[in-house]
């Protein structure tokens, strides 16, 4: 018997292929955004109601990811996105070799931003790096106050926490401050936002964390031609 | 149940490590999960079972170090490990803390038997 030494990590293939899209999306100048929470908790709703605040002055691209129909890409599509819709058949999340496989069809050059709604699912997609610049986690109040130290693996890795539906929260036993406390446990760093898509509260602060995220994002890409 | 696809990625690498061992027998592949990764074991060692079966690979015993979280408090500055994430430094707990290891997914090596 002998011993055959690999030392990889199991998603070195899938990891590969996000820093190859990380390159293309850096390239054509994009902020890009992989959006990660259970099914229901308001990620289409969100791009929906951000769409419309954005229409005019930013150029918005979004990949939308869901097990089947083409229902979420019809949703944005009427607020202005351009994008395109992933089907999974079955599969619990987007991949990197998935959102390789459509850049080819996408007006990258032409955009600002692109959105990737992930699988709805709050375990699988946190392990596959798509080569977003943002990954970011939605927790509605209506899914309950447990769910970061339940769920613990996206919010570790999550840059940006948004509690969605805060426009519940007087139906609701929903303890805004534990949640913080606890995604600050599992990550220091994560930042925490909370809003109503719906009702419009607390979107002009997400709102201005998307263009000063922008705007670091361009003050980084090198001019063309220097 | 992402653990039927971590397992076709795992495949993927012994496939190619194999092809360089072309006369060699797979006896056991060996790995390091950590209980924070999102990847259950006994889901992933199923998994394997069914995507194996039938194939080069039947039979190939999968192992699983299951590698536990481990971090460190920074206010009472003592190490820590957990069977699961916590709520803080299980001495002083306090929040402030920091995780180490626990969120490993790694092929460490194979065990081959070369005729």
């Amino acid at each position: 018997m002998s011993k055959v030494n690999i030392e990889k990590k199991i998603l070195s293939g899938n990891d590969r292929v996000a820093i190859e899209n990380r390159q293309r999306f850096s390239d054509a100048g994009l902020l890009v955004f992989n959006i990660i929470s259970s099914p229901g908790s308001g990620k289409t709703t969100l791009l929906e109601a951000t769409l419309d605040r954005l229409a005019g002055e930013t150029r918005i691209l979004v990949i939308e990811g869901d097990v089947s129909t083409e229902r979420d890409m019809d949703r944005v599509r009427a607020h202005g996105a351009d994008g395109i819709q992933i089907n999974t058949g079955g599969g619990c999340h987007l991949s990197a070799k998935m959102i390789r496989d459509v850049l080819g069809e996408l007006a990258l050059e032409a955009a600002d931003i692109v959105f990737i709604e992930n699988v709805g699912n709050l375990i699988c997609p946190s392990t596959y790096d798509l080569g977003e610049d943002i990954r970011m986690v939605l927790l509605s109040t209506a899914e309950g106050d447990d769910k970061p130290m339940k769920y613990p693996s996206i919010f570790h890795e999550a840059e940006l926490a948004i509690i969605t539906k805060i426009d519940l929260l007087p139906y609701l036993e929903f303890d805004v401050e534990k949640v913080g406390t606890e995604i600050g446990v599992l990550n220091p760093e994560c930042e925490v936002l909370k809003l109503s898509a719906l009702k419009g509260e607390g979107m002009d602060v997400w709102i201005e964390w998307i263009g000063k995220r922008l705007e670091m994002k361009r003050a980084a890409r090198p001019v063309a031609g220097e | 149940m992402h653990e039927l696809s971590i397992c076709q990625s795992m495949l993927g690498i012994v496939e190619k490590t194999m092809a360089e061992h072309p006369n060699a027998t797979l006896e056991r592949i060996f790995l390091d999960i950590g209980r924070g990764s999102t990847v259950e074991s006994t889901l992933l060692s199923e998994a394997f079972e069914v995507i194996t079966s039938g194939g080069p690979y039947e039979g190939v015993e999968l192992v699983i170090n299951d590698i536990p979280i481990a971090g460190r408090c920074r206010s009472c500055e003592r190490d820590f490990t957990y069977e699961e994430f916590a709520l803080g430094c299980p001495s002083c707990g306090s929040t402030d803390i920091e995780i180490h290891s626990g969120l490993e997914l790694d092929i460490k090596h194979l065990e081959i038997n070369e005729d």
